[in-house]
Parts: C-alpha cells; structure tokens; sequence
C-alpha cells in the first residue's frame, strides 16, 4: 500500500531518501525552509511543503514538523542525518502522534545519546571500553573526580559532553592545570549547544584509527552487521574521507570488531540503522565510542561494498518488515571510497562559500562512480546550512583501482563558483601514505602539505587568462 | 663540399673552411628580427622554420643576443635559454650564434667581470659561435667574453666594426685585426661587421682584400646590413675578395635595414662561380613558405618609414637601431623632423664626437645626443648621462681624436677639465656579490632560482622579475602564435581559439560575451576553456576625476622648482634607479634618481643640501616633465 513518507531534512539526504521512497512506490513530501527555495529536493519530492523562514530553526522544530505531518496525513517521516535525527523528543513525538519513526525507538536514542548511560551499557554488555568517568559531579566535587581520574589513568584524557555526538563537544586535555581551566568552559559549551551541562572524561586514545560498523535491525531483534568503515580521515573530528572496508590487514580483528558492533547493538536493543564506533590504537586493541541511532553520511560505502540499499532497508524495517537478509548474505566485495566535496576553501582555514552561485558544474560518471548531490549549475548555495555540495563515492575491486579511480574522477569534476575541497582531494588521493592505506586521525594534520595546490594553475587556464587580456585590452599590453 | 655541422671545434671548423672552395651562409634571423620588426619574431614563428633551417645547411642560424635577450623577456615574455632549448631540439645540426656586446652583453652599458663571465659561461652551453664587438673596437673590451668563449670550448668570432670616413682606412683595420689577435691567438673566425650597411662594394671588397693581404689564412665573416638596398653587392665583392661565410635571412621576412635575401645571394654568387657550402636551396625556399603567412601578423611592428634608405650612408644609424629610432620619433611625434635629424645634424654628431662607430650603445648615444640637439633647442644643452661617460672616456679611448673642448664645456661646465682630469678614463666595475644576488632574486620570487634565472635577472633584474611573474600569471605563452598575442582590437564573439601548451595538452578556448559590472569599474570577460565556463575580471581604468593632472611646467620652471628642492621629471622617461632614502642627508650634486629615456640613462642630482623627503617616485614608473620626484628639503 502506497504510504506517504516526510522526509525531515534537506540537501543531499533528503534527496538520496526522496529517492528510496519513490523506488518503493511511496509517496515524497519534502519540507523547507525559505533559504532553500530553490533545492532540488522540493522539485523532486512529490509534495513540498514550505515550514517557515528558518534558516535552521524550523527544520529543529519538532511542533512545525510534526504539524505538517499530521496536516498533510504522513504515515511516517525520516529524519535524515542532523536536525532533529538523534533528537529522542522528536522521535517520541512521532511515537505519541501515531507516525511511524524511520529510526531507532525513542528510548533507545535517548539511551545511546547519553555517553555516560551507553557506556553502562556497553560495559555490562562486556563490550571494550576506553577508561572513563561517569557524569562528572558538580562544581569542585567533579573536579577533584577528574583530577583524580586522570591522576590514575595518565593525561592526556578527553573531555566530552554527555550529549554531544558527531564529533562535537570533545576537548582534548594535556595536563591538570588545562583540566581546571577547561572544565567550566566546557560545562557552559555542553550546556549552549545541547542543552545538557553533563560532561565526562575518558582516557585519551593517542592517533587512533576511527573504525565504525553498520549494523541495522528490525523489530523482532534480527541484527546484522554490514560490514566496517574507515573514517580516520578527519579534520577538527569532522570526518572527510571514508572507506568501506577498513583496510586493517589483520582480518580475524576486523570480524571481531564487526561481531562486536552487533552485541553491541543487541545489548541496546537497537532497531532499525545504526553505527557503532570504535577506536583501533596503535597495538591494535579497539574501544567502543558510541552509535549513531542515524543513517549517516557515509553509508553510501557500506552499499558500494555490501550492494545493499541501507535507506529502502530503514524503510521497510521502519514499517514493520523483516530484514530480507541475514548475516550470511551479507558479503563484501570490493572498496569504496567517499569524498565529501564540500563548498570550503582549503586554502582558507576551509571557510565556507556558502553565498555564491555555482557557475559551472560538470561531473565524472563512467564505471564505479556514484553521486550523491544537491546541486545544478546555476544554483546559489545557501549561506545558512551546511557546506556539503555533494558526496562522491568510487568503488573498486582493490584499493590501488579505486584510488586510481578517485584520482580520475577528480581530476573530471569541475566545479566554479564557490571554490571546493575538489583540489585538496586531488593532492590527497595522490598521497603515498593514503595510497597505501596507512592513515589515522592524524592524518590531515600531519599532512599539512596537501594544502598547497594553485587550482588556477593549469597551463591551459593560464593562458586563457592572457588571452582575456588581450581581448579586453584590444592589444597584447605585454608585447607592445 | 663539408657542412658544418653543430658539435665541430674551431680547429676543425677553421680547416674545412680554408679548404672549402666557396662559401658559407650564416641565417641572420635575429638581425632580421631586430631591424625590421623591432625584435618581435616569435619563438612560435621560429619553431615553425627550425625543420626547413634545420635541413638548409647553414654555418649558423644567428638566433639570439643583441637586444633580443632583453626583448624575449621583456616584449615576447620567453625565456632567452628556453627558446635555444626548444630550438635545439628542432635544430641538432646547425650551430647557433649570437651577437654579443663585448663588456655590455646583451645590453647597454658595462657590467662587473665576473657577471659578463657567468652570463657568458650559461650561455654558451647553448651558442656555438660567438659574434663579440665593441662599438669603440676597444679590444680590452671584449677581452673576457672571448676567454669564456674560448674556455667553453666554442666558436669565437671577434668584431672589427665598420665605418666610413678618412680615417677608417684599411691600415687602421688591420692593425685592429691584428689588436685582437694578440689576445685570441689565431683560432678564430674574424667578422667584418658592417651595421650600417656602410660603404660601397668596392670599399668592403679592398677591406676584405687588405687583410687576407696581411693574414692569407684568416676566415672572414661578412656582416652587412641592406639598409641602402645594396648589401649583396657588398656581400659579392666580399666573397669574391675571399671573404667565407656571409650573412643574409629567409625572403619571407626580409625587409628594409636587415640582411638581404638569403636566395638573392646565392643565385647572384653563383652566376660569378662561387658556390654556397652545404646548401640545400630547396629547404631555403621552403623555409619561406612556411613563413610567408606569418608575416601578416607582424605589420604592426615594421618600420614607420617603409622603403630602403640610401642616405644611411650620411647619417650611418646602424640597420639595428633603425626601427626602434624611427619609432621614437613617431611616437615622440617629430618624424617631421627625421630629414634634419638624420641628414644634418646626426653626421654632425657623429664628427664631433669623434666618428666612432655608430652601434650599440654608441649609436644610441650619437642619436640621443641629435634628437635632444634638434628638440631642446640649444646644442648640447642637455647631456645625457651616458654622453658624460663617454666624454670621460668611461666606454673606451676615443679611436681617432676626442671631441672638441667646447662640447666639454657644455657637458661639464667650466670647469671641465678638472672634472676630466679627476673622473676621465675607464674604471673597472667592481665585481658584485652573486651569492647575495642571488639570495635578493629569491627572495623576490619565493623559491631558488636556477642559474639560467639567475643570468637573466643579473642583467636586467627588474624586467626579469616581472617576466618571471608574468611566466607564473599566464604560463609559458611561447605556445600562442603571432595571430593570438600580436591581436588588435580583441577578439570575435564566439572565435575559437586552439593552441597547444608547454606540457603538450591541447585546448580549446571559445570567446565569451564582454560585460561591465554594474558601477563600470569592472570588466568581466567570459571564456569556455575546455568547454568549461571561466570568467576573468579587470578593473577598469578610472579617468582621474579629483586630482586634477599635474599642470605642464616648462623647462625653466622645473629647473627653479629644482633649486627649491621640489624635484620634477625633467623629461619623459622611465625611472631605473631611486638613489636615496627617505630621511637622508645629501649633498647639492648627489645622485637622487637615475632616469632612463631610449636606453639612455641620465642621472638626476640634487640641487641643494638638504634631507631627503617624500620620494613620490616608485622604480619602474613612467613620467612626464614636470611629475614629481622626489621632495628636498633644503639645509640652510
């Protein structure tokens, strides 16, 4: 029966799930807010429904979005990645309105966003963990618990929000006086951006690689995992880079880490998509970090790899259907690779250029190629969001042709208007450390030299710039 | 018959040549270059006719040195050791040859020792023959080019230049040859070199006769110029007075002051029995099919003054300044007075000031001093700096007798001859630090720069760093034809441009629409290069609105302003040099700013004691009379 689905989100997730829904006969109804009248995703949506000026406040509002929904008659909606994907209200809001949630139960995402109730979790459930606090007491009383905490386990430690996730709330701590400097600071931070001053510590794990699982279940508790990810290529805890499979040699650890994730899963009694992470250190022990109660941005390796539609699997597993596949049908074959081309210049401390239009826009195709994007030339990326243009993914049978791939594909990719990290790509797919698969989160640190490109450098353009000259001048200026 | 052939030494160069029974052709396509299309042949152009040159058989393709060096970077924006690469590879047999000034290079007053030989040394990993003058055939001149030459193992080929007048008579030439071959030894080729294209068959003919009279065995190399149309007749009486390599270029470009036709020479000389060694006349002919459709593209930088000119045997302006002086004057708007100019008052010049040899930098002189005689109204009335060093003598002796006291008077005031005696005759230049100079050019570019680079900026340092700026903004335009960079007038609307780059990648580039920006202080030009829309913006000119122009002062009130310490441009020029500092004490009489006008360069000192201060002028501006300079504050 055909059934009308909401999608909570815009860009490029909206789109890639617009397009599950529609694969499986369902009916499209995208919302917006008014910086993004122009997306693609209104126009291919099969309903569009404008929700406010925004920007970013009315696609956080889970009465508006609710509304809508109840308004225009969804049967569910999906969040999406950000927003309000990991928002537990939202999706008990859902639950409460009798919409299904395209996600994780309610108190599954409340239970996992706390890093301190997914630790207990975890803990109980035997899973490997990094040395950490509970919740920090308040006032001196959790400062004399840090202290003392890291006094045992050695600096440095890493001080987290309870709340926080995707990278954001993490403060690395080098000695006790930084400790008791940063401690209020990150409490007040905490409390700002999620509303929530909890704050723990953990050990710090030195370089790690950032190791993650897809795992997805449905409601009778099947779970399976979809195999690992590699996303150690980050900058400032922001991933750039991922690849589907890890590249660790040692294989019989990566099944294990794999077998984990889903105990994991289990022992939280996950339903629907999720992602476990884990950091590998250097002597190859791993740690559980947290999951994602979300489809994320990068699940389009796992599909490379796994040929596995993750979205229409969240769908149908959201709607009460049992996973078509089990473990042994799940194979891997093959790397994927997915650049996030975004709209920043690297040059420039990678600053946004959100504002301008993009003026041409030509990409690669050809075999292994897959694009997840949401812009067209002509399009004036808006300020107010996020600068993620488009997602490449490149899959090969082995590393060395999907990097020789990546290479091609950038090297086609021509975006103008906003400058792009499409060049910084280029420099880094050449690289011989990430041509041999040996990277961690290090890496974009201590490869600072990837930085230095000159994008207008090609001869070909270079001599064009002469010959605008020329032609604006009415006479070679140079040569008389 | 033997070509000779790239590779080959002197000694084995000199043996075949005294053996051959006939003679060989040198391919003056610089010359050609230079006097006909002010130095603006094309690398592009070039390359075009290296495979028919290749395969004509020539001594030498005469190919780089003169003012082209400075011209490549400065005009063509090619580098001058690039261009001999790329040629080189086109190009394996045929020797390359060049034309250097002695103790001035490649340009237009004397440089350190141990610059001239380091520039000598790059150079010569590329050039095989070495043509080296001194415009006052002042032998010591030239004495450390020919040892660099001759140490690289490569082809030196001395000057005698060439004029006319009662006392260049046969004696006086052969005692030069001999001049300089106390210093070379015998192993040499001996160049008559006639720039002006001066004298009369007959007179070449007793010259080439008197020295082979003295030294039978020496290898004579013609020079001429068709200035008056009548060069091969001197290039016949030449080669039938025993002269063995003369010089002409290809007929597709051959215009008024360069070399005659390479074919016209060889059909005339045979018609007398005398052949052209390893010739290939069918590549000759070829070479100027190539080349016959480029021309076009060229017109632009022809001579003003179309037709050939048999009064240089008056005025004697060397076939290689003649474009260059003829633009001047038209740009300086005084073509009309080109007859008094160059029919009285230069031959004047010339005898007063001692009736050298009107080549660079001495012609220069000789033609700045009668455009400032015709123009400024009083004779001598405003000498240039580089006048003054050549009354001092800072160029060489003068050959024949010095020039008369009155013109010293002029030069130097009254007290001439004390300035004379206590600045007179030729200093050495103290070498400089290449090392630092080093060091200076990269800091100014950011990286080391090679010793190629290195050579070119020793010469002419700022134009080398804009070249070298103007490579890294728009890459290596070599690549681009004539058509291209020699446009008038822009481009059409959706013309197709295809060229092919440095590295050999092809592109496309399809002109766009031109639009200015809402204000009109922008240009917007739109291209698809490679199908792939780029735009390029330029910033308008803005007429100057508020600050009304500087109002023309005469010559008079720059000259009170002057002794006020309100110092202006005194002419139109160029600034080379700002020679104080801002804060600085100076003397009435010390060197504030170094002007260049033509090649010229005149000092402009201060009138005053004073401290220096605001300096409005940047090196590299072009002014006007009556721009600001720079501000003295006078000491009471």
């Amino acid at each position: 029966m055909k059934k009308k689905i909401l999608i909570a989100n815009r860009g490029e997730i909206a789109l890639r799930i617009i397009r599950a829904v529609q694969e499986l006969g369902h009916i499209a109804v995208a919302i917006y807010e008014t910086p993004d009248k122009d997306a693609l995703h209104i126009r291919t949506a099969d309903e569009a429904i404008w929700i406010g000026d925004g920007p970013r406040c009315d696609y956080l509002n889970i009465d508006k979005v609710i509304g809508v929904a109840k308004k225009v008659g969804v049967d569910a909606i999906h969040p999406g990645y950000g927003f309000l994907a990991e928002n537990p209200d939202f999706a008990k809001a859902c639950e409460s309105n009798g919409i299904i949630f395209i996600g994780p139960p309610s108190d599954v995402i409340q239970a996992l966003g706390d890093k301190v109730t997914a630790r207990r979790i975890m803990m109980e459930a035997g899973i490997p963990m990094v040395p950490g606090t509970d919740n920090l007491s308040a006032g001196d009383h959790g400062l004399r618990e840090a202290i003392d905490f890291a006094d045992k386990y050695g600096y440095p430690v890493m001080l987290k929000a309870t709340a926080g996730g995707g990278g954001r709330g993490i403060r690395r701590v080098e000695n006790e006086k930084q400790l008791r400097a940063e401690l209020p600071m990150a409490r007040a931070e905490a409390k700002s951006a999620f509303n929530n001053d909890a704050v723990f510590l953990e050990k710090a794990v030195i370089n790690p690689k950032h190791v993650e699982v897809q795992v997805i279940a449905d409601k009778d508790g099947n779970t399976v995992h979809l195999g690992s990810r590699d996303c150690s290529i980050q900058r400032r805890n922001q991933k750039l880079v991922e690849i589907a499979p890890s590249l660790i040699q040692d294989k019989a650890l990566v099944d294990l880490i794999c077998a984990t994730a889903v105990t994991a899963a289990k022992a939280s009694h996950y339903v629907n998509a999720g992602t476990v992470e884990f950091l590998v250190d250097r002597d190859w022990k791993f740690y559980f970090m947290e999951i994602n109660t979300r489809v994320q941005v990068e699940h389009t390796v796992t599909e490379m790899v796994t040929g596995i539609d993750i979205v229409r699997t969240q769908i149908k597993v959201a709607l009460g259907k049992k996973l078509s596949f089990c473990q042994e049908d799940v194979h891997i074959r093959g790397f994927a690779v997915e650049m996030r081309i975004n709209a920043e210049d690297p040059q420039n401390n990678f600053m946004p250029e959100g504002g301008k239009t993009v003026s041409v826009y030509r990409s690669p195709g050809g075999y292994g190629v897959r694009l997840d994007g949401f812009v067209y030339q002509g399009f004036t990326i808006p300020k107010v969001y996020d600068s993620l243009l488009v997602k490449m993914t490149v899959f090969g049978f082995s590393w060395n042709e999907t990097v020789d791939r990546l290479l091609r594909c950038l090297n086609n990719f021509v975006i103008t208007g906003p400058k792009t990290t499409i060049p910084y790509y280029v420099n880094l797919v050449q690289d011989p450390d990430f041509k041999k698969g040996d990277f961690d989160t290090s890496f974009i640190e201590t490869h600072s030299h990837l930085i230095n490109y000159d994008d207008q450098a090609s001869e070909g353009s270079k001599l064009a710039h002469l010959i605008a000259e020329i032609h604006y001048k009415g006479e070679n200026p140079y040569a008389v | 018959m033997e070509r000779i052939v790239q590779g080959m030494g002197i000694t084995e160069v000199l043996k075949i040549m005294r053996k051959a029974d006939g003679y060989y052709i040198t391919n003056t396509a610089r010359d050609m270059s230079q006097s006909d299309y002010k130095n603006r042949i094309l690398l592009h152009t070039d390359l075009l006719a290296a495979p028919s040159r290749e395969e004509a058989g020539y001594f030498s393709l005469e190919i780089t040195g003169g003012a082209s060096v400075h011209v490549d970077i400065l005009r063509k924006q090619v580098d001058p050791f690039l261009k001999l690469e790329l040629l080189r590879e086109k190009m394996p047999k045929t020797m390359f040859q060049t034309l250097c000034r002695g103790i001035n290079l490649f340009g237009y007053r004397p440089y350190p020792q141990n610059v001239i030989r380091f520039v000598v040394k790059e150079f010569a990993k590329y050039v095989d023959v070495w043509r080296v003058f001194d415009f006052m055939n002042h032998v010591p001149n030239m004495q450390a080019v020919f040892e660099e030459v001759q140490a690289a193992g490569k082809i030196l080929e001395p000057c005698i230049c060439f004029s006319t007048g009662p006392e260049h008579t046969n004696e006086f030439y052969v005692k030069k040859v001999q001049a300089i071959l106390d210093v070379t030894g015998e192993e040499i080729v001996l160049c008559i070199k006639n720039h002006g294209g001066l004298g009369s068959p007959k007179r070449i003919g007793e010259l080439v006769d008197a020295i082979l009279q003295k030294y039978p065995d020496m290898v004579i190399h013609y020079h001429g110029h068709n200035t008056d149309g009548n060069d091969i007749g001197r290039i016949v009486s030449a080669a039938m007075s025993g002269a063995k390599i003369v010089d002409a270029s290809d007929h597709a470009f051959t215009g008024y002051y360069g070399p005659p036709p390479i074919l016209s020479v060889i059909h005339t000389l045979k018609e007398y029995g005398r052949e052209a060694v390893g010739i290939n006349e069918a590549a000759i002919m070829e070479t100027s099919e190539v080349l016959q459709p480029e021309r076009k593209y060229y017109e632009y930088f022809e001579s003003q003054i179309k037709g050939f000119d048999p009064t240089v045997q008056i005025h004697k302006l060397p076939g290689g300044a003649m474009g260059s002086s003829l633009e001047q004057a038209a740009k300086g708007g005084f073509l009309d007075k080109m007859p008094e100019i160059l029919h009285k008052e230069l031959p004047k010049v010339q005898i007063e000031l001692g009736n050298y040899w009107s080549v660079t930098p001495g012609s220069q002189i000789l033609w700045t001093t009668a455009v400032s005689n015709v123009q400024g109204g009083e004779r001598y009335g405003n000498c240039s700096g580089d006048l003054k060093n050549l009354l001092l003598g800072k160029y060489g002796p003068f050959p024949f007798y010095p020039p008369p006291d009155w013109i010293y008077e002029k030069a130097f005031g009254p007290e001439w001859k004390q300035v004379l005696e206590r600045d007179g005759g030729m200093e050495a230049i103290e070498d400089i630090d290449l090392e630092k100079e080093r060091k200076a050019l990269a800091d100014k570019l950011g990286s080391i720069p090679t010793e190629q680079q290195l050579v070119t900026y020793l010469q002419h340092p700022n134009d080398a760093v804009n070249f070298f700026r103007f490579e890294e903004k728009f890459g290596k335009v070599y690549v681009l034809p004539p058509s291209i960079l020699f446009r008038r007038g822009g481009f059409k609307l959706g013309e197709t441009i295809a060229y092919k780059d440095h590295t050999g990648k092809e592109h496309i580039v399809e002109m766009g629409p031109m639009q200015e920006n809402e204000d009109g202080s922008e240009t917007n030009v739109y291209l698809n290069i490679d199908h792939h829309q780029r735009h390029f913006v330029f910033e308008n000119a803005v007429a100057q609105a508020g600050e009304a122009k500087a109002a023309k002062l005469s010559k008079k009130e720059i000259e009170d302003l002057a002794k006020a310490g309100d110092v202006r441009a005194p002419f139109t020029a160029n600034i080379c040099e700002i020679s104080v500092q801002e804060g600085q004490e100076v003397k009435a009489g010390e060197k504030l700013v170094v002007l260049e006008a033509m090649k010229m360069q005149t000092p402009v000192n201060s009138e005053v004691d004073g401290v220096v201060g605001k300096i409005v002028a940047k090196v590299g501006d072009a002014v006007q009379p009556g721009d600001e300079l720079i501000k003295v504050t006078p000491v009471a």
